[in-house]
């Protein structure tokens, strides 16, 4: 099938079909559709124009052509974005990377891999399998996720509590700067030179350029790994579990807790091994040397039967481990067949408070009458309280959306902070002043303007703007899925 | 969420809670292989849900864009694999096209093509036919068709009488023969009577479905189920075949087909339960083969583990490291989408040879026709499992030891 | 030790003002590095002390003009330490503006990474946080490892919240003469590895018998000796071109070369430089903090 009926109408059109070829730009209303949504289904966005571009000086090229035609551009990889962040506001040009999916180097002695910005996060640990090497942001959607978005969104994943969120894992990025030209920031080895670019850059949300070729750090295997299951009577027994875990001075490489709820709704599906009659189900990963990995599992098995742990399973093999973590990972699967809608927030709180938070987070879901269900990386204190909903109620989205704000404001309150993986997108920006003075926000946007002076990358998003594009409230279609 | 019967009463008129089960999370992005090759939304189990959206209650417009999208998915689903909200994409596809194909005609060459798999003698026929081309280097290499279409007509005698039915189909039947008969051998060496389908049953009708042909793809399932009664095993050596005779139920929507497909099971899944009464394999060198996963195993079906239960006695198995990502037959997709079902196909070409160097063995085993045919057009050495099995089988030497 | 008040930091604030050009001191363990502060520039500086320290949330908040030593008199007693290094009389701020890793950094992360949440005076004279409290934190921009290895020349640290992490049980150092990818081939995580063209010497840590058991294997099957502590460092830190210069030993994966002369500084491309200097201008218009300071002339 020929695409030409686009080709000479419309000059944008024209010249990205130039930049990128003619088969790699699509403005008809089907594209349209498709690209003014992202993982979060926040309405609103609309894209002007769909350009795929196969290299990093068609990206140049596609962002110099929307700077000629007026038009902004937004930078999108999977779409699983949770936050909004790749919905595009004002017909702007969308640039998919998800043409770009080569594994360009891996230099296995330096544990240091080039790669393309629409390489699939789980495609690239495959393909480093039997070499000793990872690459260690896990993401739940890292079988989908690109390594472009999760340079965008700083992703994490469970295992971010050992090993760090992905700009720990990022040592340099090539950019295609709003102005069109192409850097490299950060270095293959070391700290930075000058100013640490490549930092700022990571968790920019696209709206500082788009990474054309990124160089991650890969992680070496660790030689011995235990999976712990825990069961707790109560979820603040199992939430003081993970404090005492931390203060222990003990840094599992994950630690994930999981409510009754998430519990029953999960293991019918995936077989995992949860006690349906457990409160609260924790998940604890300690990796490392023999010797430190076994004594940190009597250290762990000690403290949770202090706190009232009623069991705790050490996973016998590989093939247990995997079944415990596919449950983990497919909790929101299982929940999506129990009602047809969720709503979450992502704040972090300190992890001395898990306990008292989470108490009052299902508090807050009791009083306006709405189910909440709870699974979350504990261990670093990343909430992710699931608002379960079926929106043919009437007026239950109100509920929700009010909900999510005072679990929010809760979170601040007790020193968190909005966002610990998803980012704030177009999703959470008006919530921003409550987290930022506006001094704090005057310096965040000093760091935007001078990578975008135009305001041309990925307007809209992260600081609050006063514009309406793609408001939560003004949401055309409902929250109706997330991932976490 | 998803067992609602209420349909949606919109232009392509699909189950409600089907349509709805979608949340756009994107986790069936790389298990889609027209995405995977393309990057395109549209290209995507995602999108295309997005677009039976907006075409059933949004108001889009079924243009030729929006039919494009449709048209392009190899129906492989690998997406419903791969989705945490279990939505029965297959489902919403085959609906979607039977939708639009009321309004619409597949093309010419499609229908004639599914026009000739209903009418057995004319397939034999014209299968001599253009075997006597090839013989004579008049077909192009490249056309998805076996090696070495047979001569002769390959009707052995049919039995009337088993305890249960070989399904025989259509293309299989004219092109592949030799896999029938090395599938009945098999059966036949764990005390088995079998008897074929034959051409009172004909096609499966599969073909016609993917394409939207409803009418004709519930005549299909009349047919078959009219020519096959009793309460009798069917087991099928296609798992295309066995895919869509297990969905009559589903297609028809009556007690008497959802009996049937009750009765459909895949030959290795029916083997896998009595691999007691399966000979050994004959001492000597076992062959080494690179297990490809046909989608209507996988996805559609679930019964791939036993494909490799079948074989483990006989012959050593190497995997492919794709995840089960379809190859790009489809059914008639390779045709229809000569380009696409080229590039997806690049892909398991690729995994078949890192696994070939893996395992030292280029021979690829796959147990639907279609993959088959499409894997050797690339120049892959396939065969069907059970060829292996028939090949390997002792009869002198006792029975597999499953302790 | 005196904590550090929401005054003190006002007070740092109203030092640094809104109009003359200001340098930050430190404990000056780097006054050289990226150029010298230009002649008659006022001196200010950042308030030091510990104003909480949490050992159950392993986070600390200390004033950017507190010691290295002093911050790790109060961390060890709860058996914590944080991801920095520097000389006697570093400054916690100081460090960070600098913003060299640790060498111990294959073990305890990048200098970077440790770095929280930053309260700074802008060129401006306001105060303002870049960052969060918490251990995970995607909200907004990441100044904060912006901030790090500026040399204040975006704006001064006054308060920083880092992370803390458990001191090693054990650690040794070992030497041998092999190459430095066999002797990481041999252990996990080593914190240091140096190369010094014949030699490879390794610093294990972590669980005592991990670190024994690691270093009885290194010893029984590369026939490394145990040391005492790492080979002395010639004088000159730079960033590894490659090559390394005879007399000077690399500290292998950190881009980092020690030798007895140094090495030119790298010149950052047009693209970047001109990116640098945008930011520069954004958060200093006038060019009053820590005048002539280039990150750019760091030397690694």
């Amino acid at each position: 099938m020929r695409r030409r009926r686009w080709s000479t109408r419309d000059p944008l059109v024209a010249d990205l079909e130039a930049a990128v070829g003619a088969g790699h730009v699509q403005a008809g209303d089907a594209a349209v559709h498709l690209y003014s949504r992202d993982g979060s289904a926040i309405g609103g966005g609309r894209a002007g124009v769909v350009c795929l571009p196969g290299t990093a000086e068609e990206v140049a090229a596609c962002i110099r052509v929307a700077r000629r035609h007026g038009r902004a551009f937004v930078p999108r990889g999977a779409g699983t974005g949770l936050a909004g962040g790749a919905v595009p506001c004002d017909d702007p040009v969308v640039i998919s990377t998800t043409r770009m999916t080569r594994i360009l180097d891996v230099d296995i002695e330096r544990r240091l891999a080039w790669v393309e910005p629409g390489v699939v996060n789980l495609d690239l640990t495959r393909h480093l399998a039997g070499t000793g090497l990872h690459f260690a942001p896990d993401p739940s959607s890292q079988q989908s996720c690109t390594l472009g978005g999760n340079v965008a969104n700083n992703s994490g994943g469970p295992h971010c509590l050992a090993y760090g969120v992905t700009s720990a894992h990022v040592a340099a990025v090539e950019v295609a700067l709003p102005d069109g030209d192409l850097v490299v920031l950060g270095e293959e080895e070391g700290d930075p030179v000058g100013y640490d670019l490549r930092g700022a850059f990571v968790g920019g949300e696209g709206t500082l350029g788009i990474a054309t070729r990124i160089a991650v750090r890969l992680t070496a295997d660790p030689p011995e790994i235990a999976t712990l299951l825990l069961d707790f009577p109560t979820i603040e027994t199992a939430a003081d579990t993970v404090s005492a875990v931390v203060a222990s001075g003990i840094v599992p490489a994950a630690m994930e807790l999981m409510d009754q709820r998430v519990v029953r709704a999960v293991e019918p599906h995936a077989n995992a091994g949860y006690s349906l009659d457990a409160a609260a189900v924790l998940i604890v990963e300690l990796d490392g040397l023999p010797a430190g990995v076994a004594r940190e599992v009597e250290a762990v098995t000690r403290i949770a039967g202090a706190h009232g742990a009623d069991s705790v399973r050490v996973a016998s093999d590989e093939e247990e481990r995997e079944r415990i973590w596919k449950g983990r990972k497919a909790a929101f699967g299982a929940i999506a067949n129990i009602k047809p809608s969720y709503y979450l927030h992502d704040t972090v709180i300190p992890r001395t408070r898990l306990a008292e938070v989470v108490a009052e987070v299902n508090a807050i879901a009791d009083r306006r009458g709405l189910i909440v269900m709870n699974v979350f990386h504990a261990g670093d204190g990343n909430l992710h309280p699931l608002l379960v909903f079926d929106e043919r109620e009437p007026g239950v989205l109100e509920e929700v959306f009010a909900a999510g704000e005072e679990i929010v404001r809760l979170s601040l309150s007790v020193g968190g902070v909005l966002s610990g993986e998803h980012g704030i997108g177009l999703e959470k920006r008006q919530f921003m002043p409550l987290l930022f003075q506006p001094a704090d926000l005057d310096a965040q946007r000093v760091l935007r303007d001078a990578f975008d002076q135009d305001g041309v990358a990925n307007p809209h998003k992260v600081l609050p703007t006063g514009a309406s594009c793609g408001d939560v409230q003004g949401m055309t279609r409902l929250p109706e899925g997330t991932w976490v | 969420m998803i067992r609602g019967d209420a349909r949606t009463g919109g232009l392509l008129d699909l189950r409600d809670d089907a349509l709805a089960a979608c949340v756009d999370c994107g986790l069936c992005l790389p298990h889609c292989p027209t995405y995977r090759v393309t990057g395109d939304e549209r290209r995507s189990p995602r999108g295309r849900i997005a677009l039976m959206r907006a075409v059933d209650g949004g108001g889009m417009e079924a243009d030729e864009e929006v039919l494009e999208s449709i048209d392009t998915c190899v129906l492989c689903r690998g997406c419903e694999t791969a989705c945490p909200s279990v939505v029965p994409f297959g489902e919403l596809m085959a609906g979607t096209r039977a939708s639009l194909g009321r309004t619409r005609r597949p093309p010419l060459r499609l229908r004639i093509g599914l026009a000739v798999l209903v009418r057995p003698r004319l397939l034999r026929f014209g299968s001599r036919f253009l075997a006597v081309l090839q013989r004579l280097h008049l077909l192009p290499r490249r056309l998805p068709l076996p090696q070495r279409l047979p001569l002769r007509d390959p009707r052995t005698p049919a039995r009337t009488e088993g305890e249960v039915v070989l399904f025989t189909g259509c293309v299989m039947d004219a092109w592949q023969p030799d896999v029938h008969a090395a599938v009945e051998a098999v059966l036949e060496a764990t005390d088995t009577r079998v008897r074929r389908s034959g051409d009172s049953a004909g096609c499966c009708g599969a073909l016609h479905a993917h394409a939207g042909m409803d009418a004709a793809a519930r005549r299909q399932a009349e047919q078959v189920m009219s020519a096959l009664p009793g309460s009798d095993p069917v087991l099928v050596d296609s798992a295309g075949c066995g895919a869509a005779l297990r969905e009559f139920g589903v297609l028809l929507g009556t007690p008497e087909a959802a009996a049937f497909s009750a009765r459909v099971r895949d030959v290795h899944e029916w083997l896998a339960d009595r691999m007691s009464s399966l000979p050994v394999a004959l001492p000597g060198d076992r062959p080494t083969v690179i297990v490809q996963d046909p989608c209507h195993l996988r996805h559609a079906q679930g019964v791939h583990a036993d494909v490799r239960t079948v074989l483990a006695p006989y012959a050593d198995l190497v995997e492919l490291d794709d995840e089960g990502l379809c190859c790009g037959a489809g059914g008639a997709f390779a045709v229809l989408q000569p380009e696409l079902a080229g590039e997806i196909r690049e892909r398991k070409s690729a995994a078949i040879s890192r696994a070939a160097t893996r395992g030292r063995s280029d021979l690829v085993v796959s147990a639907n026709p279609g993959c088959a045919l499409h894997l050797a057009a690339a120049g892959h050495l396939v065969r069907h499992p059970l060829e292996i099995v028939a090949d390997r089988l002792d009869r002198e030497g006792g029975c597999v030891d499953v302790g | 030790m005196s904590g550090v008040h929401p005054g003190d930091i006002e007070a740092f604030a109203a030092a640094v003002g809104t109009d003359d050009p200001v340098c930050v001191r430190g404990g000056g363990s780097h006054w050289m590095l990226g150029g010298e502060p230009a002649a008659g520039v006022r001196e200010v500086v950042a308030p030091s002390g510990i104003a909480a320290f949490d050992p159950a949330e392993m986070t600390v908040t200390v004033g950017a003009g507190t010691t290295l030593v002093d911050l790790a008199a109060v961390l060890v007693e709860a058996g914590q330490e944080v991801a920095l290094e520097g000389p006697s009389g570093a400054t916690v701020g100081g460090v960070l503006a600098v913003g060299r890793s640790s060498l111990r950094r294959g073990r305890v992360g990048a200098a970077r990474d440790a770095l929280l949440q930053a309260t700074c005076v802008g060129a401006d004279g306001r105060l303002f946080s870049a960052g969060g409290p918490t251990v995970k934190n995607v909200t907004g921009y990441d100044l904060c490892r912006l901030l790090v290895g500026s040399l204040g020349t975006l704006a001064l640290l006054a308060s920083v919240i880092l992370r803390t992490r458990p001191v090693p049980e054990e650690s040794c150092w070992l030497q041998g003469q092999m190459e430095p990818a066999a002797v990481a081939a041999g252990c996990h995580r080593p914190a240091t590895l140096l190369w010094d063209g014949a030699r490879t010497a390794v610093r294990l840590e972590g669980y005592r018998e991990d670190v024994e058991g690691s270093a009885e294997s290194l010893v029984a099957e590369l026939g490394l000796e145990p040391i005492e502590g790492p080979p002395a460092l010639p004088p000159h830190r730079s960033r590894w071109d490659g090559t390394l210069p005879e007399g000077g030993i690399l500290e292998v994966g950190s881009g980092v070369v020690h030798g007895p002369e140094p090495l030119p500084v790298p010149v950052p491309a047009p693209g970047v430089a001109a990116l640098g200097r945008r930011i520069r201008d954004g958060f200093d218009p006038t060019g009053r903090l820590n005048p002539g300071r280039d990150p750019y002339r760091l030397v690694a």
